[in-house]
């Protein structure tokens, strides 16, 4: 058979008339098909790169939602590695290619970018009310300006086991407030053949997050960090290494669990959870998990009191953010994206995605039903917290100094007044490999001191 | 051009090293470039040799060298063991071909898959641990990855492991290519395995073991950041105790924002590994002479 004889009878008869009608629609369809597309190609589109799915599941489920949701733009969310949160995007804004919005850590890991010049000051494209709603923390200002909408917060409570209290003698609703308290308390742990307190170093989370509670207790304000790492506050003074040299003080008396050292940060946490450790470091986003698994019995509480600063004994809450790239063409619509994350409704997506509560005061937090979880956002959430501390140190000396110290302690030997030694000639390593940012941090410092 | 010029093979190899030359003969100039500047970015101001005097007056990037020392003491043992295995398995002893598929398993699963599950094998409370105390061998139960003293002993145990399967698989693959006819001679005239081994079959093995030292030389200059990156909790830990130059490399480049610095210590690491390579040419060439 041809293919002259496989063309329809119609086909093949097609007359002019037809022939003129078809081509009509044809072009009709064209044309409405062109304005659509050119319609479909001014919707902005905005690039997002994201994290905090692997701290916070259900995050990419909301933002999913959020997008389809938000009509002003086409965007593109794409889910960051936690090694190259912040590298990808400072490489990608020196090249002139960074995303639209960027997820942003608290403190220096987003303050670096904004001395760079790769991020937009919020506070010149967002609504102020909004802005301020989201209740970004204090980190986020420099130089009179917000930089970084807050998203979601991360209070850092000390977990303690109730059933292991229990089982020790000690009081579970009244877990130690002071030094000597806690040392009590572990003693009465440790001769119920239980493991007082710790949690998991291999990673070095566990030193870090020992920073943030222990070193703020000697500080009066925020700023008095930063006046640590440019040399205006020396860690060899007492006062300034006594954390750790109560760190050394439980090593000493056998109160760290004997695998702290070869376990990570996480399985640390699971050992108090699972009633294997009397007390441990945690973070508040774990809690709705926790408390379930253990029917409420994981209570939370400060580090007991050993310093003599203002800021000794208050609850510490973390704050994560996302901010808007300098090189974004359409800075007003992602400002938008991110005044529409905070709407009311957009809140209680998140919460019902993530089961965790949202930064913004927009929250109506009534629908929070855990006694523990609420509990906690009572006293650290809606309390007199402070920031962490350690989100002001620099990366060279967070790996050179803040990590390595906890380790060391726990795991050969070093002192209280030895970790203090190596702080301080880490922090004078700094200043030497980068000259160029003493300044920067000095007068940062002094923004956050005067508050 | 006529088919006999001498220019025509380098004609046909001019593409291949043109591209080449452009991606790795011009990152080689930036990493260079960058080694000398205080690198913000993706540039920054002229430094001259600065970065290169504060890494090398720095505490924790001499450690970082020593540790890469220490993990020279691997090489001479990978060599002995990876040595014997092989001569045993070309013996064709019973079973050989499984223990051929076991020795080699190593080298064929991923750094980071070995890695992660040696160091759930070795944590304190983990299986191995329990094991030797079941075996009332308590003196034998340290604390592998978390003690500072011993975790880059791990480290090396690991790479021990993995890197005699190379070992195994290049002096195999030397011995299959041996004449027969002289190892047959010596069996006839009552040579034992370890007179046939000693006396023939290593001598002419001598250019592949020469070859593998330097490869593993190199490999524990600059191949074993996947090891200590697992082993170690992604920071050289315990404190610094399994900190290696391109840990450090990594951390100035990613975690410290020093580009300059990861770029002077690059160019320090990639002289010493040229003058590693230019060895094992003037070995290959003494051995041709």
């Amino acid at each position: 058979m041809t293919t002259q004889a496989r063309r329809s009878p119609d086909a093949a008869g097609l007359g002019r008339r037809r022939f003129l009608q078809a081509g009509a629609g044809f072009g009709a369809l064209t044309l409405t098909g062109g304005l659509a597309g050119r319609a479909l190609a001014q919707t902005p589109t905005l690039d997002m790169w994201w994290w905090g799915e692997q701290e916070l599941p259900g995050l990419q489920a909301y933002l999913d939602k959020a997008i389809a949701a938000f009509d002003l733009a086409q965007i593109t969310p794409m889910l960051q590695d936690t090694a190259v949160v912040i590298s990808q995007f400072q490489t990608a804004a020196a090249a002139g290619n960074p995303p639209d919005i960027q997820y942003l850590w608290n403190g220096i890991y987003h303050m670096e970018s904004v001395w760079l010049g790769y991020l937009a000051a919020l506070s010149d494209v967002m609504d102020p009310g909004i802005l301020a709603a989201s209740n970004h923390g204090p980190l986020s200002r420099f130089d009179g300006k917000v930089w970084r909408m807050g998203w979601y917060p991360l209070p850092m409570p000390w977990y303690f086991n109730k059933d292991l209290f229990d089982r020790a003698g000690l009081n579970a609703d009244a877990p130690p407030a002071t030094w000597d308290g806690l040392l009590a308390a572990c003693e009465a742990l440790k001769t119920a053949g239980i493991e007082p307190f710790g949690g998991g170093v291999q990673d070095g989370y566990w030193a870090e997050w020992y920073l943030t509670h222990a070193l703020s207790q000697n500080l009066d304000t925020v700023g008095d960090a930063v006046n640590l790492f440019i040399g205006d506050l020396d860690f060899r003074e007492p006062r300034y290494h006594q954390h750790w040299v109560k760190l050394a003080e439980l090593r000493d008396a056998g109160f760290l669990n004997k695998d702290m050292a070869s376990l990570e940060l996480y399985p640390g946490i699971d050992l108090c959870v699972n009633g294997q450790l009397g007390i441990c470091s945690s973070i508040g986003t774990r809690l709705p998990a926790d408390a379930k698994t253990t029917n409420g019995r994981i209570g939370c509480m400060t580090l007991p009191v050993f310093g003599q600063g203002k800021l000794a004994g208050r609850p510490v809450v973390d704050m994560q953010g996302l901010g808007i790239s300098a090189g974004s063409e359409a800075p007003d619509i992602a400002a938008r994206f991110l005044e529409f994350l905070n709407a009311p409704e957009q809140l209680a997506s998140f919460w019902e995605a993530t089961g965790w509560i949202p930064a913004a005061s927009g929250f109506d937090d009534s629908v929070i039903s855990d006694p523990s979880v609420k509990d906690l956002w009572t006293r650290w959430g809606k309390g007199n917290n402070i920031t962490n501390i350690t989100n002001l140190m620099p990366g060279q000396f967070y790996e050179q100094a803040a990590i390595p110290t906890g380790q060391n302690i726990i795991t050969a030997g070093m002192s209280g007044e030895e970790a203090g030694e190596l702080a301080a000639r880490v922090a004078q390593e700094w200043r030497d490999f980068n000259p160029d940012l003493v300044e920067t941090y000095r007068k940062w410092a002094a923004e956050l001191s005067a508050g | 051009m006529r088919r006999n010029s001498p220019l025509l093979p380098y004609l046909f190899v001019l593409p291949l090293a043109g591209l080449l030359t452009f991606v790795f003969g011009l990152s080689l100039v930036r990493l260079v470039e960058f080694s000398f500047k205080q690198v913000r970015g993706i540039d920054g101001p002229w430094i001259g040799l600065r970065n290169y005097e504060l890494v090398l007056g720095q505490p924790l990037f001499r450690e970082a060298v020593w540790h890469n020392i220490q993990l020279f003491l691997v090489i001479p043992v990978i060599v002995v063991i990876a040595l014997v295995l092989a001569l045993l398995l070309y013996e064709r002893l019973p079973g050989w071909r499984i223990h051929r598929t076991i020795l080699f398993l190593p080298y064929v699963l991923a750094i980071p898959i070995i890695a992660v599950v040696m160091k759930q094998l070795f944590q304190f409370s983990g299986p191995v641990n329990t094991v030797l105390s079941a075996l009332s061998l308590d003196f034998l139960v340290l604390d592998w990855i978390g003690s500072a003293d011993v975790a880059l002993w791990t480290v090396m145990g690991l790479i021990l492991w993995r890197e005699t399967a190379l070992g195994v698989i290049l002096f195999l693959s030397r011995l299959m290519a041996l004449d027969e006819t002289l190892i047959e001679a010596a069996r006839l005239d009552g040579a034992g395995w370890r007179h046939r081994a000693w006396y023939i079959l290593i001598p002419q093995m001598r250019g592949v073991i020469e070859f593998f030292v330097v490869i593993s030389a190199i490999t524990m200059l600059s191949a074993v950041f996947a090891y200590v990156y697992v082993i170690g909790g992604g920071r050289g830990g315990p404190g610094t105790a399994t900190m290696v130059i391109e840990l450090y490399i990594f951390n100035a480049l990613v975690r410290t924002s020093l580009p300059g610095v990861a770029a002077a210590v690059s160019v320090m690491l990639f002289l010493v590994a040229l003058i590693l390579i230019r060895a094992l040419f003037v070995l290959r060439r003494r051995e041709e002479d």
